[in-house]
């Protein structure tokens, strides 16, 4: 998809030029090198996050859930949907 | 086009690059949060230094340019912390220049950055969308008009507004002790860069001052919770709706089937008509007919797999 506007030409020059091309690839490298840097962080803060996702179970069952607003809505055990095994993966 | 899940990366902790890309000016250094993996469209954190002089020119790909601190001259016009300017493609620039530097986030939407030297616009520019506003002075915080909405204490400006694809920039902000307690994720790609204060989210902890994310669609966000309060400028590149639920295991194809299992029970008449009547093509829109964006050839973004690919 586009960022920004769909109203007009959003690029007046799509093929790039070799200057751009190999500074775009320079940059793409240091991209997958964010990207398995955070992969590794956020593996790294698993056991914090599993206590964050068990308090807001509780939370949600006792002080309720916002479903819209300052809407809250308490949330009853069965509409949690039991765990099947699967690891909490929150980068894609 | 697309980018990769970038979520949370903060700029604090890298150093800034000299640009030397054959083209665009002296003075600029930068830090790159996130690109495109096929354009090379970019959002950057860039540092104008002091003495920094551009002559008139334009950017051939679409540009938005936010001044966090310092002073960035645009003409005879100084923009000094909350400036925003939108710059159509090919829309002709005055000369800029900064005497006390100028830290800026600057998107370039659609390809990778390019400055030619020029004091007219582009042939081929449609500068309709032009737009230059300081932000912190001329714009009123509004509440969240969305259903469902984000909870009180979350307030925004518009910047920018798409009107075919609904895709948005704009300023938020959370009050000190901001709490929401459900999971989010949207149709469409959503960006954000913290300019001051702390906000946090359950799958990915504290993001502070220069916090950034850019997330695809369809991956969950939320809880929330803001000790400091924030303010920021988030974008999206389509329609934001805020599929709030409470299952922090739920992967992104679930969320995908849940949001068009929602279509389908509010939109069934449109729901059927797309499945139905062999519509593999985008469907005419006798307002804009000449629109060329197909979301079956074109890759609506999204999420990159390991090997690769791209999903949906």
């Amino acid at each position: 998809m586009t960022l920004g506007s769909l109203t007009g030409k959003q690029n007046l020059r799509p093929e790039m030029t070799a200057d751009e091309k190999a500074w775009v690839e320079e940059e793409l490298k240091d991209q997958i090198a964010r990207y398995e840097t955070i992969v590794k962080a956020m593996e790294d803060m698993t056991a914090e996050r599993e206590q964050w996702v068990a308090d807001f179970l509780h939370r949600v069952q006792t002080r309720g859930f916002h479903w819209h607003a300052e809407q809250r809505r308490v949330i009853p055990k069965e509409e949690i949907r039991p765990r099947d095994g699967r690891p909490l993966q929150v980068i894609y | 086009m697309a980018r990769p899940h970038i979520e949370p990366f903060v700029d604090r902790d890298v150093g800034f690059k000299k640009m030397t890309m054959a083209g665009m000016p002296n003075g600029m250094q930068y830090k790159t949060l996130s690109m495109d993996t096929d354009n090379g469209a970019v959002t950057m954190t860039v540092q104008y230094d002091a003495g920094f002089k551009q002559p008139p020119g334009f950017c051939y790909n679409e540009m938005e340019i936010f001044v966090q601190e310092g002073s960035l001259k645009y003409g005879d016009q100084v923009c000094v912390k909350g400036h925003y300017l939108f710059l159509p493609a090919g829309k002709a620039m005055p000369a800029m220049s900064s005497d006390e530097g100028a830290l800026c986030l600057v998107f370039y939407n659609n390809g990778a950055p390019s400055f030619e030297e020029s004091d007219a616009n582009h042939d081929a520019c449609d500068e309709k969308n032009f737009a230059s506003v300081n932000s912190y002075d001329g714009l009123d915080w509004t509440g969240n008009a969305l259903f469902p909405a984000t909870a009180p204490g979350c307030l925004l400006k518009m910047l920018h507004y798409d009107e075919k694809t609904h895709g948005m920039t704009f300023l938020y902000c959370m009050v000190p002790g901001f709490w929401q307690d459900n999971i989010s994720y949207h149709d469409c790609a959503e960006e954000a860069y913290h300019i001051w204060g702390d906000s946090w989210m359950m799958q990915f902890g504290t993001l502070p001052t220069g916090g950034y994310f850019w997330r695809p669609a369809y991956i969950n966000h939320g809880c929330f919770a803001s000790e400091r309060g924030i303010l920021a400028i988030g974008r999206t590149d389509g329609d934001l709706h805020n599929h709030f639920h409470h299952d922090p295991y739920s992967s992104p194809q679930e969320n995908a089937e849940r949001a068009a299992a929602r279509l389908a029970r509010q939109k069934p008449a449109m729901y059927k008509w797309i499945l139905t009547q062999d519509h593999n093509h985008v469907p005419h829109d006798f307002e804009n007919p000449h629109d060329h964006v197909d979301p079956m050839e074109a890759d609506t973004a999204q999420v990159i797999q390991p090997d690769g690919s791209h999903w949906p």
